[in-house]
């Protein structure tokens, strides 16, 4: 497999194993928990790193993963000890593991050589290395393996607990009346969302992640009304956006993890932008016609109207 | 000099004449300190907004500004893109941008706060991460280690950046003494505030300007990624302690300044450990420590208080079942 469409891919299967639990995370409001969480996996990483040796290591990626969890329990113990206002709980305990991270990587724990900027901004034209080869034949990069896994893990998540994550997402407290166990699902999703940011941060940084997971999911929010359409239109922006970075770093000659984030964040701004617009438009028309209509004939209007 | 700190690391902390009589040690300590009281003081306005993680947002926004004002000062100018001054201005200016882009995200589109947060924070640092990439492709003069923005790197601190941290500090702890009176209105009755004819949004505007200069001076030494905790520790743990709102800013201000102070010192006399994320540790730890034991509210002696309540109440039906 040739190294552009190596690095293509790549873009492309990580935007999708992103953004498809990104969907959830935007509708339940917890896109800064994945900004905490996207911190926190540092340390994580780094004692993987330290214990493994190998950045693509399944071990390195759960233990990793349960670094973001504690973000997550953390956040929920103190918010539930009622001693905090507003959203500080989330923002007190990923920069101290964060910090801890830091420190760990100044003190070059048993020769871990992580540049603390590749952690943050990834680079995913040295991602595809090494390549995984069978028989003698190069079929990709090894790293597009691990996200086809993370990919198929995320998808069969969410097909599986379908329903209840709708439930959960849009009436919790309906949830907790059925009996279901919002909190023990809430957990189990945080940890997939926790793992994935973790399998993604070699190719887009720890902080550019956000993005991936975030961004697509809430472009899409802005002109669907039902959940499927959603999701539908999330992995189209994903996929769009991946392509475009993808490009637009190839020929500015920088990095394509950060590209794609600045054209997410544009392609963001363009949609709702346009919607603002074509609701103005409509609701022109709609007025201006209604005020027609019952000129024209006052008595239909009115039953038109109801 | 790794080496000398490793044999250091066994000994006794350095002694304090000794610490003192350095000047890069003395500019890092002040330094630190002045950052750690200012942010304190101006975070505790945004932990009452209940809009603490916006200091997240404004830490991550404030790299590309700075990184322009890098180019800016380079090519346009022709004068050293580290000045202190510059750097403060651009990082300002797209802080402040980004939150306003998040708060009129949530409040024009269907997008809820947090989502609109996000994606503030991660186009703007993705605009920094391409700015940094361009200046390091590119020959400019004087880009060398120009990736501490990031994380700080405390021992760059020159008596000219200090100079300008504490005047840019006092500015902005000038305007929040100055606006006490429509800053503390427009936090705790909104409504109230522009019933009285207050300006909601030149308020605000000024609210977070004065926040954003709290986390950008602290660029130099602790680095943007790392603000986030200056703003929202050191208020979280002086709520712990007071009911006031003058005793709540007095407080976080000096939770602040003790703690990059004794984060500072720690993180010299250690040695090659960077002082940032020390301080960001020490921080943490006096949160935790007015969380669990602070008089009043604290997990610990809420407890304490459950208990002593249970067998009150125990002894009090057991007198009457005895005599009824």
């Amino acid at each position: 497999m040739s190294y552009v469409i190596g690095v293509i891919l790549l873009a492309v299967i990580t935007s999708l194993a992103c953004a498809l639990p990104g969907v959830f995370v935007v509708l339940r409001k917890n896109s800064m928990i994945v900004d905490g969480i996207s911190h926190a996996v540092l340390p994580g990483i780094i004692v993987g790193f330290a214990l493994t040796q190998d950045l693509n290591s399944p071990i390195l990626i759960l233990g990793a993963a349960l670094a973001g969890l504690l973000v997550v329990l953390g956040n929920e113990w103190l918010s539930d000890t009622g001693l905090l206002a507003g959203d500080a709980p989330q923002g007190l305990i990923f920069p101290a593991l964060f910090a801890a991270g830091i420190i760990l990587v100044s003190m070059d724990l048993q020769h871990a050589h992580i540049d603390t900027n590749a952690v943050l901004v990834g680079d995913l034209n040295l991602a595809v290395f090494p390549a995984l080869i069978v028989n003698g034949v190069n079929i990709g990069p090894e790293y597009l393996y691990v996200m086809l896994a993370v990919l198929a893990v995320n998808a069969a998540f969410i097909a599986v607990f379908y329903t209840r994550l709708k439930l959960t997402t849009f009436d919790r407290q309906f949830a907790n009346v059925l009996g279901m166990r919002t909190r023990l699902l809430n957990t189990a999703f945080m940890f997939l969302v926790s793992m994935t940011v973790v399998a993604a941060f070699k190719a887009v940084g720890a902080i550019l992640v956000i993005s991936l997971l975030v961004v697509p999911a809430a472009t899409a929010q802005l002109i669907s009304k039902r959940l499927s359409v959603m999701m539908a239109l999330t992995a189209v922006f994903a996929v769009a956006g991946a392509l475009a970075g993808f490009w637009i770093a190839y020929v500015l000659n920088t990095g394509t993890s950060a590209a794609m984030a600045v054209f997410y964040g544009a392609m963001f701004v363009t949609v709702a932008l346009t919607a603002k617009i074509a609701t103005h438009i409509r609701r022109n028309r709609r007025s201006s016609k209604s005020t027609a209509a019952a000129i024209s004939a006052p008595n239909v209007g009115a039953v038109a109207g109801e | 000099m790794p080496k000398r700190s490793w044999q250091r690391r066994g000994k006794a902390a350095m002694d304090l004449i000794e610490f003192f009589s350095n000047h890069v040690f003395r500019m890092v300590f002040f330094g630190t300190t002045v950052i750690g009281i200012v942010s304190g003081a101006l975070g505790a306005f945004a932990y009452l907004r209940k809009q603490s993680l916006i200091s997240d947002v404004i830490g991550h926004a404030a790299l590309p500004g700075a990184l322009l004002a890098f180019l800016m000062a380079v090519v346009v100018f022709g004068i050293n893109g580290r000045n202190m001054l510059l750097l403060i201005v651009g990082a300002v200016v797209t802080g402040t941008l980004a939150a306003l882009f998040a708060n009129a995200v949530a409040a024009r589109t269907k997008i809820a706060i947090d989502t609109a947060m996000a994606i503030s924070l991660t186009t703007f640092f993705g605009l920094g991460m391409l700015l940094l990439r361009m200046i390091a492709n590119n020959p400019y003069p004087g880009k060398g280690g120009i990736q501490d923005y990031l994380f700080g790197n405390a021992a760059s601190i020159t008596r000219a950046d200090l100079t300008t941290s504490v005047a840019v500090g006092a500015l902005a702890l000038t305007l929040m003494i100055v606006f006490w009176k429509e800053f503390t209105l427009r936090t705790f009755d909104p409504v109230l505030s522009t019933m009285l004819g207050f300006r909601a949004r030149v308020i605000d505007t000024l609210m977070f300007s004065t926040i954003v200069i709290a986390i950008v001076i602290g660029v130099k030494a602790v680095g943007f990624v790392l603000m986030v905790a200056f703003v929202v520790t050191p208020p979280a743990a002086a709520r712990q302690w007071t009911n006031t709102l003058p005793g709540m800013v007095a407080l976080s201000a000096v939770f602040g300044g003790i703690g990059s102070g004794l984060g500072a010192y720690l993180s010299i006399s250690l040695g090659n450990v960077p002082t940032g994320p020390v301080i960001v540790l020490v921080l943490f730890s006096i949160f935790l420590m007015s969380l669990l034991a602070s008089p009043k509210r604290s997990i610990v002696v809420t407890a304490l208080r459950r208990v002593r309540a249970r067998k009150a109440l125990r002894r009090e039906l057991m007198a009457e079942g005895r005599n009824p």
